[in-house]
């Protein structure tokens, strides 16, 4: 087993690993951006390194700083996270060439998995149905007939490398075909480095379901269940479930062998996620990518499994082979995880920055919080807009939503706006409530991102700021003429020296 | 401290609403909000709230920029909830919602603000620009896109508003921006 494994990575992830890490006895070694040099990645971690640089690029996404600081630190492993450098096969190639184990799947599989074509060429050999899909665009290229005339519009534009959601497009009308390319092309390769993009068949009625599969070097390969990740904003989830209420038993077993099959004529090693699309309407499947990384949402496999992926991660990457079969694998109770986003639900989603003056995540049975801020941190534009995860398990279903409801309930955060209020309502929405939701979801029910015209909160909140800013206020100043003057002489007010808010 | 005058005058007549403070976030609707000067707005609050106690329970802090307790809402029920100063602005959470408030600006100020002959694109995320779609002196329709700001690793499409014609661009592809930035400088098509 290693003794020192390098995190490259940050936020919650990097935060996770290292539980693992410190818990099986490994030291852990941190590495931070500039702005992220007061992060609880770092804080916690044993030995911590500066990538002496602001963007992701010069810090997360430099492969040579990230392997150099690691042979410094005398680490014998990299474990890349998720997003950043974990499906880059040159970062990966790079690791073994120095002589640090990366803990993932090899160069070769990553490659091969992270081109969406040559990953669908796979899951065609292993027997897994896979959605209708053009052949690539390359910039300045305009036709594809043969497939917009078997399948029409809608169409999807992807990216042949992408992720996450970036370099995708919904293309409705022809005319916006062309932009929708050269966009999304734009955007996969700011994202990825690689700009080809494909059209694929859309489903208006889709939902998104995953399985978890772990697999050692020796070819034992298993599935963890299935993830229910219907509930999207801009193609990126935003809560996921397990098990996922729209598969029966039938469906769950052919599907989680097709994940195997897929992993197998994959060549597949380590922790991975096999993600399908099922039309809502035909109850059909179909292969969308596998994920050859540790996933977001693993935590909600963990609940309901009671296993840590992350440990198996670093067993399998230190030679280790499975000590699970098939049938150990049963799963107890429902798990939901709702992802905290630094974002306004109410404006578009748009991205907020901003000081956590108040971040007090909530506690309670069947409650886990995976967080990358503390309290007093700050949230910079540079890098992805998740904060934390808010995970909960319950017995049943119900049970496990009603915790998770207490739970957002419970978290004041104040200084950034985040999409808790969004959460909030989604999960206690009827239709979500059912079970019977697809990717459509967040846009078919406007009143989720609506907020409420009046509602006793909303009043109660305008009578409470009223009341606090009177007391707050020095009284000479407390009426509205006075505020007026000083808005427009800004920035002469009492309170122009009190900026930062103190901390109870 | 001093006791909030509105809490006094409750049991005569519904507490007047937003006197010295508007709601900035979630942002009212456009529709409602454009129309309505802010100190004229009609009392809405529901009948049962006249006749309850709407008020802080009980407070765990009470600092000058900070408050945290327990308020009884007009239905009845008890939330807990935070108040923060941050600069002029109040931020609350309360009843797992969060809302921010300003003081009122008057509404002859918001209206004249919106008579001016140029209209400017204001920047909603912080981020950066990496393509500008219009040059001074183009004309655009409304819903075309001016320009494209990566935030957070998303790329956000700026559209016009409405149509006219591209007095100044402020910005080029690789300038960081913040919220409330002037993007693009607009004088809007007559009659539109």
């Amino acid at each position: 087993m290693f003794s020192k494994v390098l995190v490259a990575n940050r936020g919650e992830i990097a935060v996770r690993v290292q539980q693992t890490l410190q818990a099986m006895g490994i030291t852990t070694v941190a590495v931070y951006s500039d702005p992220d040099a007061q992060a609880p990645h770092v804080t916690m971690a044993d030995q911590a390194y500066p990538l002496n640089g602001v963007s992701a690029e010069e810090t997360y996404l430099d492969r040579r700083k990230l392997i150099s600081l690691a042979k410094e630190a005398k680490a014998e492993a990299i474990h890349p996270g998720y997003g950043f450098l974990s499906e880059d096969p040159s970062f990966c190639a790079a690791c073994a060439e120095a002589g640090l184990v990366f803990i993932g799947p090899s160069a070769d599989t990553i490659s091969l998995l992270g081109d969406k074509i040559r990953s669908k060429d796979t899951a065609i050999q292993a027997g897994v149905p896979v959605v209708p899909s053009s052949p690539l665009w390359e910039p300045g290229e305009t036709h594809h007939e043969s497939f917009l005339s078997q399948w029409g519009f809608p169409v999807l534009v992807k990216a042949a490398a992408g992720g996450g959601g970036r370099g995708m497009r919904l293309v409705e009308r022809e005319e916006d075909l062309q932009p929708a390319l050269e966009s999304a092309s734009r955007e996969a390769a700011a994202s990825f480095g690689e700009g080809r993009v494909f059209l694929e068949r859309f489903f208006p009625a889709a939902r998104h379901v995953e399985f978890q599969v772990l697999a050692d070097a020796s070819g034992n390969t298993i599935h963890l269940m299935d993830r229910e990740c219907s509930v999207q904003r801009r193609y990126q989830k935003v809560i996921e479930e397990t098990p996922s209420p729209a598969l029966d038993q039938k469906l769950r077993d052919s599907m989680g062998e097709s994940a195997v099959a897929l992993a197998k004529s994959a060549g597949y090693s380590n922790a991975g996620t096999v993600e399908f699309l099922v039309d809502a309407r035909t109850g059909q499947y179909y292969f969308l990518e596998m994920n050859a990384r540790i996933q977001v949402e693993h935590p909600i496999t963990e609940e309901t499994l009671r296993l840590d992926m992350v440990e198996w991660q670093i067993r399998i990457a230190a030679g280790e082979n499975l000590t699970l079969s098939q049938d150990d694998v049963r799963p107890s109770g429902h798990a939901l995880e709702c992802r905290i986003y630094a974002e306004d639900s109410y404006n578009n989603f748009a991205p907020s920055i901003g000081t956590l003056l108040s971040w007090q995540p909530p506690h309670g049975m069947g409650i886990r919080l995976d967080s990358g801020v503390a309290q007093g941190q700050e949230v910079t534009p540079y890098y992805d807009s998740m904060l934390a995860k808010l995970v909960s398990w319950g017995p049943y279903r119900q049970a496990c939503i009603g915790r998770m409801s207490k739970a957002l309930d419970a978290f004041p955060v104040i200084g950034v706006t985040t999409n808790i209020p969004f959460l909030r309502r989604a999960i206690l929405h009827p239709a979500f409530a059912s079970g019977n939701y697809d990717t459509r979801f967040v846009a078919m029910y406007g009143e989720l991102t609506t907020p409420a015209e009046a509602s006793p909160v909303a009043d109660a909140a305008a009578a409470l700021a009223e009341q606090f800013w009177q007391a707050s206020v020095p009284k000479r100043i407390g009426n509205q003429p006075n505020i007026h003057q000083n808005i427009q002489g800004r920035p002469s007010g009492p309170w122009h020296s009190i900026r930062r808010a103190s901390f109870p | 401290m001093t006791q909030p005058e509105r809490n006094q005058a409750q049991g005569d007549q519904p507490p007047p609403r937003q006197q010295l403070l508007q709601q900035v976030h979630p942002t009212p609707r456009e529709d409602a909000a454009t129309a309505l000067p802010v100190d004229s707005q009609p009392v809405d609050t529901p009948l049962a709230s006249t006749t309850s106690q709407e008020e802080v329970l009980h407070f765990s802090a009470q600092e000058r920029d900070f408050w945290e307790g327990r308020y009884r809402l007009s239905d009845g029920t008890t939330v807990p909830f935070q108040a923060r100063r941050i600069g002029q602005q109040v931020h609350l959470w309360i009843g797992g919602e969060s809302f921010v408030f300003s003081p009122v600006i008057s509404a002859s100020r918001r209206r004249g603000g919106q008579q001016s002959s140029t209209d400017e694109i204001l920047c909603s995320v912080p981020g950066v620009v990496i393509a500008v779609h219009v040059s001074e002196g183009d004309t655009v329709e409304a819903g075309q896109d001016l320009l494209v700001i990566e935030s957070m690793k998303t790329e956000q499409v700026v559209k016009s508003p409405r149509g006219g014609t591209v007095q100044r661009v402020p910005v080029q592809p690789g300038d960081r921006v913040d919220r409330g930035m002037r993007l693009v400088m607009l004088v809007p098509l007559e009659g539109d």
